[in-house]
């Protein structure tokens, strides 16, 4: 039970004895011990699963009926699975990385913090303290943004406070009144308001259940409160922009899921306006993303807009409420983890050798750092979801699910759309990649000179590779664990 | 009778003597005797919380020989000794804070003075907490404003003297509505004791006579202390105020002189007039509007200030309007909540301003923003402990703050009518605390490299530090183990009654 | 109602007394004027105390010819009040006063406007 406990508070006060520590004379005595920690952590972690079953585990009670408690479910399971995969890479890669960054220190402290925090997420048992986490997840991750402390990335990470305050407002608002018709704030599948609650007070129960979508909808980048995400990204530093966009805007979708299927429950949901209105914002969020993305000249943020939009893919497909589409969603969650990650590292080297920023800039970038830009390319062919990665899994079933969901509408809008926007993807990504690898006939091959970075960069760059296309490659067993979930929340 | 009934006089009066006292010694000594009077006040508040709360119900206690209509008494419930421990507490904390600063600011001469200012302040605000009798509570009043008026301008320039007249003409207007209101509930009842009164205005309200009169008494008093507790529209004195004393002044003035008042009148409504009339008045729905608005204009007041200790003396406006919101709630849960944020708050602002004082110490004394860039790595004890207090502020979960707003949202879902101005107000003064908290910590974050003034090591500043870490073990623990502290106050509450 | 003015006479100067004293308080600039406005308002008070403290055709409670009946008799806590606000107002005026000394001193104004105005001013 106390395995929980430890692979939460491990990294926490890692990072804080990090953040307190005097400044290491060798950088490689920093490195070997963050290097321990990640590998402490990532035991712990296996450790709780696999000793821990299905137990709540109370830590203290906040106030009156409010404990703050631990469980781990098969969601957490999954969730917390991607998240330490992701944030080990990453922070193996930017070891190398912010190698020239001042304050590494402080750096990796905030980032073992952050780990912690989000395991914590993926474990809490009920409501509050998924909240309480969220809030600190907000707070301390603001430090990586805001890591080389100019004026943009300040405001930048002034626009990621707030924004993401006033959700986390919103869904206080909520918490309030579910606090007092459900009786609990405990996750159980199916929901926990009582039915003469739902009766009683449905219709403020559905405006209350569309404030928290809408409010978590801000870490997840959702429409109309997604402005955050394009100023974050370019702001922080490479890995830090990659964790970001990779795992921490996934705390709003294990929100979301939370909320919708173990608080509310499928039954309350379906078919009020509540899922119309939801189904409309992630359309638009999905669309609108795209056609940012497409726009953008800037790399990191075309990616940050490309984030904006892959992420409503998967709210779309928690918010059709199907089994076929939460299974989309929920692969989803895995294979756009997986593939943003390379695709913000590989963009991060690029800066890191090259220090080129802006698409047009990055012509010949394939000759000269050709492993880095074939990563980038399977990644963004995942992205535009083309087998046998799985990015394609995700979206087939995404679409069929939506497709044989029967909502008058979105049956056929909402693949046609998410069809749209796979072409839009393809129209972002892709020409990077012929950019780059086919610079054209006017390109001075003489100055060309070979940057690829080194293996620090490079192999967790390939683990992730492998592991987006092994999704798409090997699905069963994925598919079999997930249906498991979408049996008990369905 | 047991011996500990006699402690909560025995500590009003020995505030009152040790004030005498040290108007005859020299700095040091009355400094010794400030701190030894606040620690034996802690321990004397602490057995008689210990033993109302084995007794399980409030004693009466008679000041002299007369006894119930005539004479003078003191009533000590679990939230009296409650209340009464935790302000000495602060209290200490907040002395603690500021005496190097002092040191500076206040002429050699004159340091006595402060510690006899100090005493006297204690002791009024032990008796505003503990009596029984109405006029008593309007003398110690008086006696609170003249010596929070000394606390001011103990340190002499334009500015303090300025923001203590202007508080001395503010409270004195509270104090001269709270008298009037005194006097006219006198001669509709013809008693001075709390408990007294009490049953001859349910009397009163159940003949149906005198309504208008009664109703103009319960708006003369709350106008009165609400005027003098800085809410909303009379807030016009309190930036200068605290954002020029010296630092225990204004750590002591925002923590606990203006909560002294709320506290009054919390008795007020509960033992004088009680719950259910002055639910009935519709006094309570002013008090929520001007809680509101204060709740509002003190923050983007504290927006558009450019000098750390005004912000702070702004967001305090506000934090004030939150308490009577809770107030004006009209329920139990409200009055409840309004009760946990005046220990939140006094925890936390009191924090805050002294934390403040580290990091422009550390700025060249300069307390505009620009200067305290990077003030938290100069003195980080106080950049850290400045972080704890605008997260708790802010209200983030484990902190003080948070409790706070769940209570007091819990109890705006009570009320079908104030629920929804009330959680509104409640999340866009949210939104508004962040943004100049989180600016401000932003910024004592942010490196600088072209100036560098001095940074102060732990070793220069040990008191201080360990000043820090008392107040922030009080804000921790009052946002993670609040469940006690809300029990207590609940049964506090019901003692008054 | 004027019925009721007519009776209470005394009360209701009181009261108006109160009004004029609080107004002058709170709307003078000039400080002096403000603390002759404060003693006003607290007069009033203690005019109004007294006012309901008297029972016209009754003394004051001392027993000199062995009359114990409380008929003969006024209250004499009103009274007793009125002493303990004097001296409340009198060291609050006092206070106010020196207050007023120093402010004058520094600025050579009573005006609390101006002042204000001229600590603006110098940027303190």
């Amino acid at each position: 039970m106390y395995y929980i406990l430890l692979s939460i508070f491990f990294p926490i006060l890692c990072g804080i004895f990090l953040l307190i520590r005097k400044e290491m004379e060798h950088r490689k005595n920093l490195l070997i011990v963050v290097g321990i920690i990640f590998l402490a952590t990532f035991a712990l972690t296996i450790l709780a699963l696999c000793l821990s079953g299905n137990e709540m585990f109370t830590l203290f009670n906040l106030s009156g009926r409010l404990p703050v408690l631990f469980k781990i479910d098969e969601i957490s399971i999954v969730f917390v699975s991607m998240t330490l995969i992701i944030y080990i890479c990453v922070g193996i890669y930017s070891f190398e990385y912010m190698k020239h960054e001042e304050k590494e220190k402080r750096y990796y402290g905030f980032y073992l913090i952050v780990l912690g925090i989000l395991i914590a997420l993926c474990f809490s048992g009920n409501l509050i303290t998924f909240y309480l986490f969220y809030e600190l997840l907000t707070i301390n991750s603001v430090p990586l943004v805001i890591h080389n402390r100019s004026r943009e990335a300040i405001m930048a990470g002034l626009k990621y406070i707030f924004y993401s305050l006033c959700g986390a407002y919103m869904v206080l608002f909520g918490l309030y009144f579910i606090e007092r018709y459900g009786n609990t704030l405990t996750f159980s599948a199916g929901g926990v308001i009582s039915a003469s609650a739902m009766s009683e007070h449905g219709e403020i129960l559905l405006v209350l259940a569309m404030l928290m979508l809408i409010g978590f909808g801000v870490k997840a980048g959702m429409f109309p409160m997604h402005a955050w995400l394009s100023t974050a990204h370019p702001a922080a530093p490479g890995p830090a922009s990659a964790v970001l966009s990779a795992v921490i805007v996934k705390a709003g979708i294990l929100a979301i899921v939370r909320v919708v299927y173990y608080i509310y429950g499928v039954s309350f949901l379906r078919g009020t306006w509540v899922q119309t209105v939801w189904m409309v914002l992630s359309l638009v969020t999905v669309f609108m993303g795209s056609m940012l993305a497409y726009r953008e000249p800037v790399l990191k943020k075309r990616l940050a807009y490309s984030t904006v939009s892959q992420l409503s893919y998967i709210l779309f497909g928690l918010a059709v409420m199907d089994a076929g589409s939460v299974t989309g969603g929920l692969l989803h969650v895995l294979s756009h983890g997986f593939i943003k990650a390379v695709l913000f590292l590989c963009a991060g080297a690029v800066i890191y050798m090259t220090g080129k920023t802006r698409v047009e800039q990055m012509r010949g970038i394939g000759k000269e750092m050709p492993f880095m830009m074939w990563c980038f390319t399977i990644a963004s062919l995942g992205l535009i979801g083309i087998p046998p990665t799985g990015g394609f899994l995700s979206k087939w079933y995404l679409a069929q699910g939506a497709l044989s969901s029967g909502i008058c509408g979105f049956d056929w809008i909402g693949p046609v759309v998410l069809l749209i926007s796979a072409l839009l993807t393809a129209g972002y990504l892709l020409p990077i990649t012929i950019q780059g690898f086919f610079p054209g006939e006017n390109y001075d091959y003489g100055a060309l000179q070979k940057k690829e970075p080194s293996l620090f960069m490079t192999i967790p760059v390939l683990i992730l590779t492998v592991l987006s296309v092994f999704i798409g490659l090997f699905p069963e067993w994925l598919l079999n664990y997930l249906s498991q979930i979408i049996e008990k929340i369905i | 009778m047991d011996f500990v009934q006699n402690f909560p006089a025995i500590s009003i009066l020995i505030c009152l003597f040790a004030g005498i006292i040290s108007s005859g010694l020299k700095g040091r000594t009355a400094r010794y005797i400030n701190t030894a009077l606040i620690l034996i006040v802690i321990f004397l508040s602490f057995c008689t919380l210990g033993y109302v709360l084995g007794t399980g119900e409030a004693y009466v206690y008679v000041m002299g020989k007369f006894p119930a209509p005539w004479g003078n008494e003191i009533k000590a419930g679990v939230l009296e000794a409650f209340i009464a421990l935790f302000f000495s507490i602060i209290m200490l904390l907040s002395m603690w804070g500021g005496i190097k600063k002092l040191g500076d600011e206040v002429e050699d001469g004159k340091v006595f003075l402060y510690y006899v200012l100090n005493d006297l302040l204690l002791s009024s605000l032990l008796a505003l907490v503990y009596t029984n009798d109405l006029f008593t509570a309007y003398v110690f009043v008086e006696i609170n404003t003249i010596a929070a008026c000394g606390l001011i301008m103990i340190r002499q320039n334009g500015r303090t003297i300025e923001a203590a007249a202007r508080y001395m003409i503010m409270s004195l207007l509270g104090s001269g509505l709270l008298l009037m209101g005194i006097c006219m509930l006198y001669d509709l009842t013809g008693h001075l004791l709390m408990s007294n009164i009490r049953e001859q205005v349910e009397i009163l309200f159940a003949s149906g006579n005198y309504r208008i009169p009664l109703l103009v008494t319960i708006a003369l008093m709350s106008v009165g202390l609400a005027i003098k507790s800085a809410l909303f529209p009379f807030h016009a004195w309190l930036p200068d105020a605290y954002g020029y004393s010296t630092v225990s002044s204004a750590a002591i003035l925002s923590s606990l002189v203006s909560k002294g008042y709320i506290f009054l009148l919390i008795k007020i409504i509960y033992r004088v007039i009680g719950f259910d009339i002055f639910y009935n008045s519709r006094i309570i729905n002013i008090l929520f509007v001007f809680g509101l608005m204060g709740m509002i204009f003190g923050s983007l007041s504290a927006i558009k200030e450019n000098d750390v200790r005004r912000m702070i003396a702004f967001s305090s406006v506000a934090q004030i309007g939150y308490i009577y919101m809770g107030i004006g709630m009209g329920t139990q849960a409200g009055m409840a909540a309004s009760v946990f944020h005046v220990l939140s708050h006094a925890a936390t602002k009191s924090l805050l301003f002294i934390a403040a004082i580290g990091l422009t110490d550390v700025s060249g004394g300069s307390r505009q923003f620009v200067e305290l860039t990077g003030a938290a790595y100069r003195n980080k004890w106080a950049g850290v402990a400045f972080t704890v207090g605008s997260l708790s502020m802010v209200g983030v979960p484990l902190f003080s703050g948070f409790i706070s707003k769940l209570l007091f949202a819990q109890a705006a879902v009570q009320n079908n009518v104030k629920m929804l101005p009330a959680l509104i107000v409640l999340g866009i003064s949210t939104v508004l605390n962040a943004i100049y908290f989180m600016k401000t910590v932003i910024r004592i974050y942010t490196p600088v490299e072209d100036r560098s003034y001095e940074s102060v090591k732990f070793g220069g500043m040990k008191l201080y530090a360990a000043t820090l870490v008392g107040f922030i073990i009080l804000n921790v623990f009052l946002g993670v183990s609040s469940q006690p502290v809300v029990d207590l106050i609940g049964q506090g509450l019901a003692m008054f009654s | 109602m004027g019925a009721n003015l007519l009776t209470n006479y005394g009360e209701a100067v009181a009261i108006i007394l109160f009004g004029i004293g609080f107004g002058n308080l709170l709307l003078q600039s000039n400080l002096i004027k403000k603390i002759i406005g404060l003693n006003i308002m607290d007069t009033a008070i203690y005019l109004f105390l007294a006012e309901k403290g008297y029972i016209s055709g009754r003394v004051a409670p001392i027993i000199v010819d062995g009359v114990q009946d409380m008929e003969k008799y006024i209250n004499p806590i009103p009274s007793g009040l009125v002493l303990t606000g004097i001296v409340v107002s009198v060291s609050v005026s006092a206070l106010m006063l020196s207050i007023t000394i120093r402010l004058y001193r520094r600025y050579q104004t009573l005006d609390l406007d101006e002042i204000s105005l001229r600590l603006k001013k110098e940027g303190l």
